[in-house]
């Protein structure tokens, strides 16, 4: 389970409010776990505290039991981190990224090759293992990030918008694959702008905004009528209304 | 292979597979050297100890016009080619570059000698020629001609005096010793360097500093992909990150190293050049190139550390780059800037650089010399690396 107490963290360089103000929450193992939240809301900058890159300055994280800011490296070595960005070489194949990660990670040897190939299967990316990563698809290149995240066969898998900008066939494909990993017991946190997508896999939905938690649930609890308020009929209608519509940076 | 010999390795990869890069870090330095130190030859020429070259014209064959010849013959800086033929066509010789002076000793030039007024030489300098040059050459005409005349004075001297006795005191070969040889104050007398000299470790430096534009590049790349959020999550050491950019950069260094030097040795002279002369201290010289390299390598962590999008790099790189060149005397020789500005390069590790390769290819220097130099760059890479390594933290958080 990953347990969040009271988190605040501000960049050093920003003069703006802090990314994290105060947050607190509970992430139970095995689960599917959506975090929704506005630009700016925190949630890139809560998947870069769960995956020791940064460190709070005030508050505390547990992940299975153990504090992140002393078991740093365990945690490392059971979680990955896919971030947003197209993180891998462009001028580097699909292989050599695969290979090149499953090396600074720690693998070595026949038991790297096997991640390897098992990464490139389960990303369905055998056919194109020889291709230069920059010559790939929009799709291809989403289910390369992904697949890098899966060489360690990380307990916590950590999503930060995995299926921007690419087809309907890839992002089915992407979501399939997380429905199969969650399946597998992999606890997997998901963040996403994609209400529809949040509402489809996920068990749990924690909204986030101004670094704060203003919400989290189950679907059916998020949705449930509240004494004296209208319900609300889907999920991006909650958002809304916990996050109010004026537009964001 | 351990973490760190991946990122090495990966750092290879795409170095080979990056053509601009290779073409600025290799192809750049060789293509200047090549054209600067044929082109600066001449120039150089005339602050070392090459001959300049004269056109004697002896319209006299008097006694005293020969032994006026073989008194300038006997400068060794004098290359004295004697011809006949039109002073007209001679002179568009001199005009055309054939030979840097023409030397005309008129008829009668002996005979003058003997009477109250001397018929002067004419010298004749070619347009390009450095005021300096021809000031040294006259003066030493000048010389040769004062000594004939008073060879012959003291000829007449004697004779008048009663015959064959000769005069009391020195003979006029004493003159030599009434100025004792010069002697240069705490450097080798021939401490200015040849184009070749300049311009191979000057272009060498500006190269392995220009190391800093691929580097930084896909440094901020990197950074802005998320891909180093994604090597720390799995818990890979903010130092193994920087000493994988280091050391294979480092190796990228000394290959240009190699390959300028090479240049230098075997590919200047074959187009006509002087051939570059290592000095006889290898080891002095592989040290200098790696404190070089150190620094190099590092200064381009800091500047890719300091910068925040790729353009920011390229600009801020190129900027200080030329800068430290500039002032290094990679661009310009330091020994003909102005005190100000040579007191000002001497803060430019690219000056240091500079002189350190120079103490060894030219003046002959080893371990013991060039080892304040490389303590300087050491120090300067010391710090680079320090400052990138403190701003890699801000940036990346931590």
């Amino acid at each position: 389970m990953i347990k969040v107490e009271n988190l605040h963290f501000r960049y050093p360089s920003a003069s703006a409010p802090p990314a994290l103000d105060g947050l607190s929450l509970e992430v139970p193992t095995g689960s599917l776990y959506g975090l929704l939240g506005p630009n700016g809301s925190g949630k890139t900058t809560l998947l870069s505290l769960l995956s020791g890159i940064l460190s709070p300055p005030l508050g505390a994280i547990w992940v299975d039991g153990m504090d992140l800011s002393l078991h740093l490296a365990a945690v490392q070595a059971r979680s990955a981190l896919v971030p947003q960005d197209l993180a891998f070489y462009p001028r580097l194949s699909v292989q050599e990224n695969l290979e090149f990660f499953a090396g600074v990670g720690g693998l070595s040897g026949t038991a790297a090759s096997a991640r390897v190939d098992e990464a490139l299967r389960l990303a369905a990316l055998l056919p194109n293992r020889h291709q230069r990563a920059e010559r790939c698809s929009g799709g291809l290149k989403r289910r390369l990030n992904i697949a890098i995240g899966l060489l360690r066969r990380p307990a916590l898998l950590l999503l930060d918008e995995p299926t921007v900008g690419i087809d309907p066939q890839s992002r089915h494909f992407i979501m399939q694959s997380v429905r199969d990993l969650h399946a597998a017991g992999t606890t997997v946190v998901y963040a996403s702008h994609y209400m529809e997508e949040v509402a489809e896999l996920c068990d749990t939905v924690g909204v986030l905004d101004k670094g704060s938690l203003l919400a989290q649930g189950s679907l059916e609890q998020l949705l449930a009528v509240e004494p004296g308020r209208k319900k609300a009929r889907t999920l991006e209608d909650l958002f809304l209304r916990l996050t109010r519509t004026a537009l964001r940076d | 292979m351990g973490p760190l010999s991946q990122l090495v390795r990966k750092e290879w990869l795409l170095l080979r597979r990056d053509g601009h890069a290779l073409l600025l870090l290799f192809l750049m330095p060789t293509v200047f050297i090549l054209i600067m130190s044929l082109a600066l030859r001449g120039l150089f020429a005339g602050r070392s100890q090459v001959a300049l070259s004269c056109i004697w014209l002896d319209q006299d064959h008097s006694p005293e016009s020969a032994e006026l010849e073989g008194r300038v013959r006997a400068h060794p800086e004098f290359k004295v080619q004697a011809v006949s033929g039109p002073e007209q066509e001679l002179r568009e010789g001199i005009r055309a570059g054939k030979a840097q002076f023409l030397v005309l000793v008129p008829h009668g030039f002996g005979r003058a000698l003997e009477g109250r007024r001397p018929l002067p030489l004419r010298l004749v300098a070619a347009p390009s020629l450095e005021p300096v040059l021809l000031k040294l050459f006259d003066a030493s005409l000048r010389e040769a001609a004062a000594r004939t005349y008073l060879k012959v004075a003291l000829r007449r001297l004697t004779k008048a005096l009663g015959g064959d006795a000769a005069l009391p005191g020195p003979g006029l070969d004493a003159m030599q010793g009434l100025v004792a040889s010069p002697s240069f104050e705490g450097s080798a007398p021939d401490s200015t360097p040849s184009a070749v000299q300049q311009n191979v470790p000057a272009w060498l430096i500006f190269a392995m500093f220009f190391i800093a534009i691929p580097l930084s590049n896909t440094w901020v790349q990197e950074r802005a992909q998320g891909t180093y959020a994604r090597l720390l999550s799995l818990g890979l050491p903010r130092w193994k990150l920087l000493l994988g950019k280091l050391l294979p950069y480092m190796v990228v260094n000394l290959l240009q190293t190699g390959l300028m030097l090479a240049v230098g040795v075997w590919l200047v002279p074959v187009l006509g050049g002087d051939a570059l002369a290592l000095g006889a201290a290898p080891a002095a010289l592989a040290l200098m190139a790696l404190a070089v390299s150190f620094a190099a390598v590092s200064y381009a962590l800091l500047v890719a550390n300091l910068a925040r999008s790729s353009e920011q790099a390229t600009i801020l790189t190129g900027v200080t780059n030329l800068l430290l060149a500039v002032l290094g005397g990679v661009m310009v020789p330091r020994f003909i800037m102005p005190p100000t500005l040579r007191a000002l390069g001497a803060w430019s590790p690219m000056a240091w650089a500079l002189e350190g390769f120079l103490d060894v290819f030219l003046r002959h220097g080893g371990l013991a010399q060039v080892a304040p130099r490389v303590l300087l760059l050491a120090g300067f890479g010391c710090l680079s690396l320090g400052a990138a390594a403190l701003l890699f933290r801000r940036h990346q958080g931590g």
